[in-house]
């Protein structure tokens, strides 16, 4: 018996097709994987057999869910089985929860309204989910009192309190943790029994790992390869999908330690940061030399991106000191953002934004040869950064970066929101760049696996991080206390 | 707690800023204000030298205006609003007497806007584009551009005179109260949509709505549940900043339609320089918008408890 079976799903944007004929059939007890890079189409076929596609585009093909059989084109049908037989745990799980309301009634009304219990009943059933997810106390909370663990542990009893035997997960780990992507893949393999089904879309490497079952590999808008994930990714038939694993930070190789010479660009001792009369880190002591990566990771709150806000002074440490060599001016110390759509207007063409930083600087000249270093077309200056990929505009943001000939750029997370190939890519530059230029790189992201393979040494922050090996034995890193 | 502190604070300065203000802008209008008292308590028709001269000995009008100032806002420590310079009544009594004519004009206009505005803005912000929310652009755009003066004359000319179905003016019946709480409905109708139909629009775009449309929940059952109580915040925090156009058109809606409360006496009050009635009467308006936005943050605070952890983090 299958519950959830679609056949020959398309999607198309007018004369458009971005999404070739798929067909995919979920079965109890077994996930369903759809790995893809951004762009894949692996988000439409989700929506596309939920009915929700976005206005204008338009599905074909036929999908049955339990006893349903339904037709793509026509989307308002599904409406009627959201909750009841499918439903969609969303990819940021405390922004879909009501904010002004308590988390056990957002898990009752569905009980109560979708699956009809009468409000004792319905009551009793909440609470009886939320206690089995270790919510006991939860119940009473508002959302913005949970933790992001907790909040996805809401999300998931509240989408499936209406009684709906398929779980569609949409990126359920994106912006997560190792830690707790891991807690996530099990709690979603628990929730899923023997009979339930579970459909998930990711490009997350290790969380398709952690699940297992089957797979389905998508590059734009086609199918390149399918089959049992263990097989895919151990054995992978196709360049591509052997590509993308390759991506995996887990599997890069180490990149060879930089030499380190002359006085540190920034020098780091003792330094405590307090937020909001909280404090995140102490007795943090470590140094960036010219031409060094210096890696910190740890989990989502634990202050990584705070200290290096310190370290570029735009923080100010409660206790300790951060002593900037004293030759580079502040422009030698630069950021990329972990989000490169916001870090450029929007309405700019992308050449404008950066002749306004090449003029101020007199670096005119070097504008083309970055390009073609940072394997960018010059075409792409022509656009609104609206209409470039991710990837290219995080390599424009770093071109950007180095036109102000910086002595340490800050790079928070700069790969967060990039598909693994792009990531390899981005990453590999800002090693490159360390060599080549001789730049400083301060790290941080929370991809333990990534910021060990790339950075000469790692300071690992919070509590809950497993001791890195640490890479480097001359490394100055201190733990914090 | 602390909230309502700092808004007791607020109350004391917005008092003592109000009456010298209003006091300083007293004494320096132009004209002699003991024949304008003196109009005021015998008309003017039978206002002479003498007349005024009288009421200027009796009042101190000659007098240093610092000491006069310091003596009003002593007395207003032991709740004391002094008494008209023209009727020679107890200040407090004459605005408690009006006070309630406005209330209950300014409430019903309030509760029409309520019934008007956010039902529309709610519906529009639904469909963002489309027919409802491009019309109620134009209408709510055009009607917030005329003045109220202007809408009320309107008013008058088409329902009153024309067609002849209202009074023009008066007070006692319900009838009366029709346009003048129309005419300031619409005002406070036209803005309180767009705010209603901003948010709703917001709303409708979060994860949230979309989650709980997942849930399984029906169209209205996900508006009742999660769109009204979050279009609420936004909305209630502005009513109480309306507050403020609401005690401006009452003023002016109060003086065409002879209406027989605070905002009419504060007119007549500032033609006849009588001093402590205007003092008086800013005062209680002044107050009062304090009052509403307290209740206001109280009422919010109880909606949406996230300000108030976030404080005590």
């Amino acid at each position: 018996m299958s519950f959830l079976t679609a056949t020959d799903i398309t999607v198309r944007d007018g004369a458009q097709t971005l999404l070739e004929p798929l067909s995919l059939t979920v079965t109890p007890g077994e996930p369903l994987i759809i790995l893809g890079e951004t762009g894949s189409g692996k988000s439409l076929m989700a929506q596309a057999i939920m009915g929700t596609l976005p206005a204008g585009l338009r599905a074909q093909g036929e999908v049955r869910i339990g006893a349903h059989t339904l037709s793509a084109s026509e989307p308002r049908r599904f409406r009627g089985l959201w909750g009841r037989e499918i439903s969609v745990l969303p990819q940021e799980p405390w922004l879909s929860l009501d904010p002004l309301m308590r988390a056990g009634t957002q898990v009752t009304e569905a009980h109560r309204l979708v699956r009809g219990l009468s409000a004792a009943d319905a009551k009793a059933r909440a609470s009886s989910d939320l206690g089995q997810l270790g919510l006991t106390a939860a119940a009473r909370h508002y959302p913005h009192q949970l933790s992001g663990g907790m909040a996805q542990r809401v999300a998931i009893a509240a989408a499936r309190a209406g009684g709906a035997g398929i779980v569609i997960a949409d990126e359920p780990t994106k912006g997560l943790d190792a830690a707790r992507r891991d807690d996530v893949a099990d709690l979603l393999l628990s929730e899923m029994g023997d009979n339930g089904g579970l459909l998930v879309i990711t490009h997350d490497l290790a969380l398709a790992r952690r699940m297992g079952g089957q797979m389905i590999v998508l590059r734009q808008g086609k199918v390149v390869e399918t089959g049992a994930t263990e097989t895919v990714m151990s054995a992978a038939r196709e360049a591509y999908t052997r590509a993308l694993l390759a991506a995996d930070p887990e599997s890069w190789t180490r990149r060879a330690p930089s030499r380190r010479d002359g006085p540190p660009v920034v020098d780091v001792h003792g330094l405590s940061v307090a937020r909001g009369g909280r404090e995140l880190f102490s007795g943090v002591g470590f140094d960036v030399a010219a031409g060094g990566v210096f890696g910190i990771t740890g989990p989502s709150g634990c202050g990584k991106s705070t200290l290096g806000d310190a370290v570029l002074g735009l923080v100010a440490p409660a206790a300790g000191t951060v002593t900037r060599r004293a030759d580079i001016g502040p422009h030698g110390f630069q950021k990329l953002y972990q989000d490169p759509v916001a870090a450029f207007p929007r309405k700019r063409r992308l050449g404008e934004t950066l002749n306004d930083v090449a003029r101020m600087t007199g670096e005119s000249a070097r504008v083309a040869p970055l390009l073609e270093q940072l394997g960018l077309s010059p075409t792409l200056l022509e656009r609104r950064p609206g209409a470039v990929s991710g990837g290219e505009l995080q390599r424009l943001s770093i071109l950007r970066a180095l036109l102000r000939r910086p002595a340490l750029i800050f790079a928070d997370e700069p790969t967060s929101r990039l598909d693994p190939i792009t990531q390899a890519r981005v990453i590999g530059m800002l090693g490159e760049i360390a060599m080549t230029e001789g730049t400083a790189i301060l790290l941080v992201s929370h991809d333990a696996a990534l910021v060990r393979n790339t950075a000469d040494a790692v300071l690992p922050l919070g509590k809950t991080v497993l001791p890195e090996p640490q890479p480097d034995a001359a490394s100055v890193a201190t733990a914090p206390h | 707690m602390k909230a309502l502190t700092s808004r007791l604070v607020q109350a004391v300065v917005v008092a003592v800023l109000i009456g010298t203000a209003t006091f300083v802008m007293m004494r320096s209008l132009p004209g002699d204000a003991a024949w304008r008292i003196a109009a005021g308590r015998y008309g003017y028709d039978n206002v002479d030298a003498a007349a005024a001269e009288a009421v200027r000995s009796e009042l101190g009008l000659d007098g240093p205006a610092l000491p006069a100032l310091l003596q009003w806002l002593g007395d207003l420590l032991t709740l004391d609003f002094g008494t008209s310079l023209v009727s020679g009544q107890p200040v407090m009594h004459e605005i408690a007497h009006q006070l309630g004519a406005s209330a209950a004009l300014a409430g019903i206009a309030l509760l029409l806007s309520v019934l008007i505005g956010p039902p529309l803005g709610i519906l529009a912000g639904l469909r963002p584009g489309g027919v409802l929310d491009r019309c109620l652009l134009v209408v709510s755009t055009g009607l917030k551009a005329v003045p109220q003066f202007l809408l009320a004359l309107i008013l008058i000319v088409l329902l009153a005179v024309q067609l002849r179905l209202l009074p023009a003016a008066g007070h006692g019946e319900a009838r009366h109260f029709i346009l003048p709480s129309l005419t300031l409905a619409l005002g406070l109708a036209a803005v309180n949509a767009r705010i209603a139909r901003d948010a709703m629009a917001r709303i409708a775009d979060m994860p949230f709505w979309r989650f709980a449309e997942w849930k399984g929940l029906s169209r209205r059952e996900v508006l009742m549940r999660h769109g009204l109580r979050n279009v609420s915040v936004p909305l209630l925090t502005y009513l109480g900043l309306q507050f403020v156009t609401l005690v401006e058109g009452v003023v002016v809606i109060e003086a065409i339609f002879g209406w027989p409360g605070i905002g009419h006496a504060l007119v007549h009050a500032i033609f006849s320089r009588d001093v402590p009635m205007v003092q008086g009467t800013a005062l209680v308006l002044g107050l009062g918008f304090v009052l509403v936005n307290t209740c206001i943050d109280l009422i919010v605070r109880r909606i949406d408890p996230r300000g108030e952890t976030e404080a005590r983090a």
